[in-house]
């Protein structure tokens, strides 16, 4: 098992001097890239746009202000309008950000985020929902066929956390912080980065979606026990909001990668498929 | 002219236009489509026939949140109101046998069934509240739907800025859930007039924009098509969807 996941080490560690080029990303994992880039900014900004309809977060089953988590409301300072952004009851300023902003109509009004941040339009909650259950769909389709095609094709091998790689975490770490001067041996992916991956894909992705779901009156009468896991339908869309932050989060965190780590080699990867191993292969998005 | 052309095109192109033909496709056309296609998926995944939560007294919610249009003010509404709902009669018409016109003691009399569920509203909040009325499938029985009938269409007493009534509508399986109600009772006391006084409809299997307020008629008819807006009610016309279980 631990040779197994070892092995692949060797030759890339030899094809690194050699500026290998190697085939990495199938077309069904490139597509999905592109389906994930675009749905995720749709369903953001169409999420704020529902968002702004009910601006506050409980952590309850019905709404209840004593369990409030987040809100974010606009007050009259002195005849000059301020918005608030109250995390746990404390307030902090955001006037012309949150509370009180852009309307996308150019000019300012009392609304949790802008106009600028909300999809389709600057308020319109119906379309907003049309377009976030679309794009959910595409997010999801996206999701199973990239696992589908990294079984089929054995990429999920080298993606899955493995128990030596949950030792390897904390020398990747010091490898990281320079207190190591090679890092741990590992495959195509190093022990963080597949740890990352891991949480995205079997933890992120299907708790957005599920979370999301139980807030349909529909799917709590078919599946009751489903909402009651998350504390009820208030606290399954504050679970929902706040796994969107951090799927934005790494979102911003793969694009710096991305941009730091080799651009055009890492965007050749996922239109052509065509990975040149180097000195950024295993330390990569 | 023709570099205005340009210039609409290009910035349509680049979905700058106001989101034009980008955001039409996605509201209206295949992906629309696409997008219903899958309610459909819904339907067969996960049923039209589960419960809704019930929940226990201490988990009502004794200042239940009012929203929707404004209480209505028309004369014929005032004039029930004054009197307490005594000279109210519900309309059951449209494709039926047998039309009725129930007083709210009929109403009563017809049956009984109470629930305490959550009230979940498009705009994202809930609220839990324990109403008593009848079951709409008692009614939409008493008046025996002819076989072409397929919807039941609820015409209300209020209206919006421009004089436009709600209205709202479900299909006669929708009707016939166990928990789909004409509320006459909203926490032990009948309906005040905010809560839609003197009949609503409560469906706590769908948002809250399906459970119309103020109900004075139940039609039933074959198609929707031909009713104001024909998407199936006041909020339908405006975009939200029919089928308001998602």
């Amino acid at each position: 098992m631990s040779a197994d996941a070892v092995a692949p080490a060797l030759p890339v560690a030899a094809a690194r001097a050699t500026g290998k080029r190697v085939y990495r990303h199938g077309v069904i994992a490139r597509t999905a890239h592109w389906v994930w880039s675009l749905a995720i900014l749709v369903l953001v900004m169409s999420g704020l746009q529902i968002f702004n309809a009910a601006p506050y977060l409980d952590a309850s089953d019905k709404s209840n202000p004593a369990r409030r988590v987040l809100a974010f409301d606009a007050q009259d300072r002195g005849g000059t309008p301020a918005g608030y952004t109250i995390v746990f009851g404390h307030a902090i300023p955001t006037t012309h950000l949150f509370g009180y902003t852009d309307d996308g109509m150019g000019a300012e009004s009392a609304r949790a985020f802008p106009g600028w941040l909300t999809l389709p339009g600057p308020q319109d909650l119906a379309d907003g929902r049309r377009w976030h259950l679309f794009f959910a769909w595409a997010l999801f389709l996206a999701w199973f066929a990239y696992l589908v095609s990294a079984a089929v094709r054995g990429t999920l091998r080298d993606l899955v956390m493995r128990p030596q790689d949950f030792r390897k975490l904390w020398p990747m770490q010091l490898y990281y912080l320079r207190v190591r001067k090679e890092p741990p041996p590992h495959g195509t992916y190093n022990p963080l980065q597949k740890l990352t991956y891991n949480v995205v894909l079997f933890g992120m992705f299907p708790l957005l979606i599920i979370t999301g779901l139980t807030l349909s009156p529909a799917i709590d009468a078919a599946l009751p026990w489903l909402t009651a896991v998350f504390g009820g339908r208030q606290f399954a869309r504050t679970w929902h909001f706040v796994l969107m932050v951090l799927l934005v989060g790494y979102f911003g965190t793969h694009m710096i990668l991305v941009l730091t780590t080799g651009f055009w080699n890492n965007m050749r990867s996922m239109i052509t498929g065509w990975f040149v191993l180097g000195q950024h292969d295993g330390a990569g998005p | 002219m023709r570099r205005r052309l340009f210039l609409a095109s290009s910035l349509s192109a680049l979905g700058l236009a106001g989101c034009g033909p980008v955001k039409e496709s996605l509201t209206n056309g295949p992906f629309r489509r696409a997008l219903l296609s899958t309610e459909k998926l819904n339907g067969a995944l996960i049923g039209t026939h589960g419960m809704a939560r019930e929940y226990r007294e201490r988990d009502i919610d004794r200042n239940f949140r009012v929203n929707g249009l404004d209480t209505p003010n028309e004369a014929a509404y005032a004039s029930l109101a004054r009197g307490g709902f005594h000279d109210y009669r519900l309309i059951v018409d449209g494709l039926v046998e047998h039309p009725q016109k129930l007083s709210l003691a009929e109403l009563r009399a017809a049956g009984e069934s109470s629930q305490i569920t959550r009230h979940d509203c498009v705009e994202g909040w809930s609220a839990i509240g324990k109403w008593r009325g009848v079951p709409l499938a008692t009614v939409v029985a008493m008046a025996k739907p002819k076989p072409n009938a397929r919807y039941c269409v609820f015409r209300c007493f209020d209206t919006d800025q421009s004089g436009q009534h709600y209205y709202e509508s479900l299909d006669l399986h929708q009707a016939a859930h166990p928990q789909t109600v004409l509320a006459l009772d909203l926490n032990d006391k009948p309906l005040d007039l905010d809560h839609g006084a003197p009949v609503r409809l409560k469906i706590p299997t769908q948002l809250g924009y399906k459970s119309a307020k103020w109900v004075s008629r139940i039609e039933l008819v074959a198609d929707l098509h031909p009713i104001d807006g024909g998407a199936g009610g006041y909020w339908e016309d405006q975009g939200y969807e029919w089928y308001a279980g998602i």
